[in-house]
């Protein structure tokens, strides 16, 4: 097991897993992007992920249910909620079952990295955030 | 099972009866504003036959035969005056006739004077010469020769007995006997004709009393037939007329603002208040009008949430895309741009495409008829509605019968009633519910029925006949109006058709949209 992050991203829309994965890279995160709630949570009931990365309304499973699965599965792990702009309550109510966190669409590679960098430092393996931030302003 | 116990539309649909009319029936209902004028003119453009005519008519004729009884009986007077006139007269003739005969017998007997029975002879006489005019009236011109020849011959065969026994004409004793028989056979005779005149002048007497008894008694009635004739005619013609009005009354509350149009030959006072009644009309189709989009807006309203929420994809794809594409310009290979810049195209009309759809039922339209294809404009609908499906995690299931006929009607709106019922449905459901909505042809000919059948809590049974009133609603405060199902009935009951419910507690309820199917060519239809 490599010391990197280990990420799950699970989001219905393909264009966030394309987008995220090397933007959590770039973090030191090895991300493993899913569109299909079923195959996360096959892959997660043999694999721990350190984050999970769920968004909150999709067809068949949703995230609540995620996060419910992870909470009993993997109770260290950390999980991060994407919600609507609508839906306040639902993130509430993710925090109240035990979320991490949760962060709103439309957002930016960064929030969703600075989220990631909180949950590292919770779980006590930091990961170098500022220095992307640096290399952005520099480069 | 509360089955069929409410209907949109106050009454059932009209019998299928020829094709044609129905049709015309449809497009009554719903051209309304031409409606309007030409009910009025059609309203005006009739011979007056006024309530107040009618009145006046009737007293005048029962006035009019009452004088016609009055004359008739003035005249019936008038004869039997006369009648009596003539007894009296012949009664004074008979007198004096008989005391003539009085004095000619005591003449006989005791041989008194002759000249006092040649008196009362005199005086008979000039009786009858006075009274000649109503003698004539009765009698005829003929009545001199009846009564006068007798007169004379009994005066002179008096003249002749009166005579001295001393004087040279004097009679021999027989001859004065051949003479007082003859006086006496004369006497008699002029007696009973005057007698037989006088029991039948009074038996005409007694005719025309009891004619006029019988001409009273039959005018009286006739005057009564007439009189009950013309009260019940002015009854009946305004408690029809106001029947009339009550039925007009529960039609345009059902939503059926079809103008009045006249039903009978000739205009009254009730013409004016059908016109009063079409202008009422007008204005509460204006109002309806006015309802009807503001209640749509309430759905655009609804539907914006959706929206804003299902935008937030698309948004958040171009955020991510643009983000990383400025973080990681200079490492990407033209390819990987050229690939990122093509999401964010792709994510912005996918952006488009979802408000699009609202904004196309936004948009505030004049109302337009045209032969609707029923499953696509319900396919439209529950796209209109997908963001709203999809947000509350519910199911929907679309069936349609193949090789359906068209319905006439106003997309705009029709599509507003369904997305009501389908808003309702998503409303009772909950998460992971399933709505099904079905095209199919109606139970009565020529209707295709909509269903929209949830699977929510239900209705409760002792809220289902309010469920159509206005302002009635069982969402919380701020959340509904309570005029959706109103709202829709009206709609629906312009376009011919009727809404009902049957709803079991617990098992959901279905919600049933029926209308009428259009007769005009689809092809034909759609030039127009």
């Amino acid at each position: 097991m490599s010391d990197n992050l280990q990420v799950l991203l699970l989001d219905d829309e393909p264009i966030v897993g394309r987008r995220l994965k090397p933007a959590l890279a770039k973090i030191g995160c090895d991300v493993d992007v899913f569109e299909d709630p079923e195959q996360a949570l096959a892959k997660m009931a043999q694999k721990e992920y350190d984050v999970v990365v769920t968004d909150i309304r999709m067809d068949q499973i949703d995230g609540m249910q995620v996060l419910e699965f992870v909470r009993d599965r993997w109770p260290r792990s950390k999980v991060i909620m994407i919600t609507g702009y609508a839906m306040m309550s639902l993130a509430r109510e993710a925090m109240e079952k035990g979320a991490f966190d949760f962060i709103a669409k439309p957002f930016k590679p960064d929030d969703l990295r600075r989220v990631i960098a909180k949950a590292a430092h919770a779980l006590g393996s930091d990961i170098d955030f500022e220095a992307v931030e640096m290399e952005k302003v520099n480069g | 099972m509360v089955e069929g116990s409410i209907q949109g539309n106050g009454q059932p649909p009209p019998e299928a009866g020829p094709q044609a009319e129905e049709e015309i029936e449809v497009q009554g209902r719903l051209g309304l504003a031409r409606g309007a004028e030409q009910a009025r003119r059609a309203l005006l453009n009739r011979p007056r036959f006024s309530l107040r005519l009618q009145i006046f008519l009737g007293n005048a004729l029962a006035f009019l035969i009452a004088i016609a009884i009055a004359i008739a009986l003035v005249a019936s007077f008038h004869r039997m005056e006369s009648k009596i006139r003539f007894l009296e007269i012949v009664n004074d003739y008979v007198m004096e006739v008989e005391q003539a005969r009085r004095f000619e017998k005591n003449f006989f007997l005791y041989g008194t004077n002759l000249s006092d029975a040649q008196d009362n002879v005199f005086k008979a006489e000039n009786i009858l010469s006075r009274n000649a005019e109503e003698l004539a009236a009765i009698m005829g011109a003929g009545w001199r020769e009846e009564m006068l020849p007798n007169l004379h011959r009994y005066e002179q065969l008096l003249e002749k007995l009166g005579q001295q026994p001393q004087s040279d004409q004097a009679l021999s004793k027989q001859e004065r006997r051949r003479v007082q028989s003859q006086v006496r056979g004369q006497g008699q005779q002029m007696v009973s004709a005057a007698l037989g005149l006088l029991s039948k002048e009074k038996t005409a007497l007694a005719e025309v009393l009891t004619r006029s008894r019988l001409l009273l008694f039959y005018s009286v009635g006739l005057l009564l037939l007439c009189m009950a004739l013309n009260a019940y005619l002015l009854g009946s013609r305004m408690l029809s007329s106001i029947n009339r009005f009550g039925q007009y009354a529960h039609r345009i509350a059902s939503g059926d603002f079809t103008p009045l149009t006249p039903s009978k030959r000739y205009r009254d006072e009730f013409t004016e208040l059908a016109l009063a009644i079409n202008s009422m009309i007008e204005e509460l189709e204006d109002r309806e009008a006015v309802l009807v989009q503001s209640h749509k807006m309430r759905a655009v309203g609804t539907l914006t949430a959706g929206v804003a929420h299902e935008l937030n994809n698309p948004m958040n794809n171009i955020t991510l895309t643009a983000h990383m594409l400025q973080e990681d310009y200079a490492d990407l290979d033209d390819q990987e741009r050229l690939e990122m810049i093509g999401d964010v195209v792709g994510e912005a009309s996918r952006a488009k495409k979802i408000i699009s759809n609202l904004l196309d039922f936004a948009r505030e339209s004049g109302s337009q008829l045209e032969p609707l294809d029923l499953p696509e404009l319900l396919r439209e609908t529950i796209a209109l509605a997908s963001n709203q499906i999809k947000l509350s995690g519910i199911k929907i299931d679309f069936q349609a019968s193949g090789n359906l006929p068209r319905v006439h009607g106003d997309s705009q709106q029709l599509r507003q009633v369904f997305l009501n019922l389908i808003l309702n449905a998503i409303d009772a459901s909950s998460k992971g519910g399933q709505i099904q909505v079905l095209v199919l042809p109606a139970d009565e000919p020529n209707y295709l029925a909509v269903k929209v059948i949830d699977s929510g809590s239900g209705i409760p049974a002792h809220i289902l006949p309010s469920i159509f009133d206005p302002f009635f609603t069982t969402k919380g405060k701020g959340k509904g109006t309570g005029l959706g199902l109103s709202v829709s009935q009206g709609i629906v009951a312009k376009h011919g058709g009727r809404i009902r419910v049957s709803s079991q507690e617990k098992q959901g309820a279905t919600f049933t949209v029926v209308l009428p199917v259009t007769t005009i060519p689809a092809e034909l239809g759609a030039k127009k």
